[in-house]
């Protein structure tokens, strides 16, 4: 490896990145073993890197300040509604608001969410590339299910899963681990306002060092139910 | 060749230079201490960096160094070191033969990931937080604080964090390059104050 070439490709900062791949993260440990400069350099950014990691952690002064933000002086017209004149009706009214959603409306989700219900499902392979899309019809607002099929590879200590709109913003990110058993993980959407259209799933593997790699990206129809 | 004495070596003493050479591995087979002490303190902090990236257990880490050294000081003795002008790469090289044993002792052992199941990173014994006392702490910091807030939250959530750095960089909206020449950048202005603050040494002179 080139001297030359590990500074202009900024190898020293990839490599305590975790950006290299095997090979290079090799030919590069060869190269700061022989080169003095690289060396010197490696152990510097490492260095700093560590002295980071205890300076970062320390509390920022973001309380202080919070604390030494003025309280604002209270004023007769601002506060009026306080009085006790005012207030006590007000209290009254949001104590039945509460005692009414404890003793209804909580009890009536609550005994929703205990029935058993079947969801609308979808199973997306990661790996298979082409094809069409399977598609997944859902009420508005209502979750559904998503069974996602990743070949276990032993490479990987976890898989963190990108769901991606049909604008291409990110929805969510799901991070589970990888089981060398499990080739099929069931993921429950929760139920949002969505729009209609196709939707990406991204899944990525992630070694036990931290480098990251794509592994498969797939994609649903998404209709939504009148 | 001249090589670095590393930072250790800066406790209570001034930086020496030493050549990789014949009359170094002589030194090194006769049991010189201070080549010795030399040789141990140099590799030891490369070695360090190269299986913390493999490695989680720094029981596992201080292991395989301690088998590395053992090696090569054996194949010292028995005169296998042929070109003592690439004793480093000989180093590294026994030192990926060390870890591939490791590697298949543990796959022997039924643990697929041979790291499955070990201890985090022991972040606290970490050779450089030894030799990088308070000063070095200092310059650290006075890096930092020149830095812009977003940038200081972007290595804490990167390197104290240890968060997904696609995640963070999508976060921040920035790139990778961005987070890499970052950090190139906090490390030059790292390595100005480092070696402004050493008066004996020019840092021409450790760099010739």
């Amino acid at each position: 490896m080139d001297h030359a070439e590990v500074v202009r490709q900024k190898l020293t900062e990839q490599y305590l990145l975790h950006e290299l791949d095997s090979q290079q993260r090799d030919e590069f440990e060869e190269h700061f073993f022989d080169c003095r400069v690289c060396a010197l350099d490696l152990r510097l950014a490492s260095t700093f890197i560590e002295q980071s990691k205890s300076l970062l952690a320390e509390p920022t002064d973001t309380t202080a300040v919070a604390v030494r933000i003025p309280v604002p002086v209270e004023t007769a017209g601002r506060f009026a509604w306080l009085r006790p004149a005012l207030a006590v009706p007000a209290l009254a009214f949001l104590l039945i608001i509460v005692a009414y959603q404890n003793l209804v409306t909580y009890p009536r989700l609550e005994q929703a969410l205990n029935r058993p219900q079947i969801l609308p499902w979808a199973s997306l392979n990661t790996r298979t590339r082409g094809g069409s899309s399977p598609v997944i019809t859902v009420p508005r607002g209502r979750s559904f299910l998503l069974f996602v099929n990743i070949p276990p590879d032993n490479l990987y200590a976890r898989y963190i899963a990108d769901l991606y709109n049909p604008a291409g913003k990110l929805e969510w990110s799901l991070t589970f681990p990888a089981a060398s058993a499990q080739d099929q993980w069931p993921v429950q959407v929760p139920g949002a306002d969505r729009e209609a259209g196709t939707y990406t799933l991204a899944v990525r593997g992630v070694t036990a060092t931290g480098e990251s790699k794509e592994v498969g990206r797939t994609s649903l129809e998404l209709q939504i139910q009148k | 060749m001249l090589y670095w004495l590393p930072f250790r070596g800066l406790r209570g003493k001034s930086l020496q230079f030493e050549s990789f050479d014949d009359a170094y591995v002589e030194r090194l087979r006769a049991g010189d201490f201070r080549t010795q002490e030399h040789f141990v303190a140099y590799f030891s902090d490369l070695i360090q960096i190269k299986l913390r990236s493999r490695l989680r257990s720094q029981e596992g880490i201080d292991d395989l160094r301690q088998e590395t050294f053992t090696r090569v000081l054996t194949a010292l003795q028995n005169g296998n070191i042929l070109h003592p002008d690439r004793l480093g790469p000989y180093v590294n090289s026994i030192c990926n033969h060390v870890l591939q044993e490791h590697y298949r002792a543990a796959s022997r052992d039924g643990c697929v990931n041979p790291e499955d199941g070990q201890d985090p990173p022991d972040e606290s014994a970490d050779v450089f937080a030894l030799l990088s006392a308070k000063q070095t702490g200092e310059k650290v910091r006075n890096v930092l604080d020149k830095l812009p807030e977003r940038d200081r939250r972007l290595l804490r959530e990167v390197f104290l964090e240890e968060r997904d750095k696609d995640e963070v960089c999508r976060d921040f909206g920035v790139d990778r390059d961005y987070l890499r020449v970052l950090l190139y950048r906090a490390k030059q202005a790292f390595k100005s104050l480092y070696f402004n603050g050493i008066d004996n040494d020019p840092p021409a002179a450790a760099l010739a």
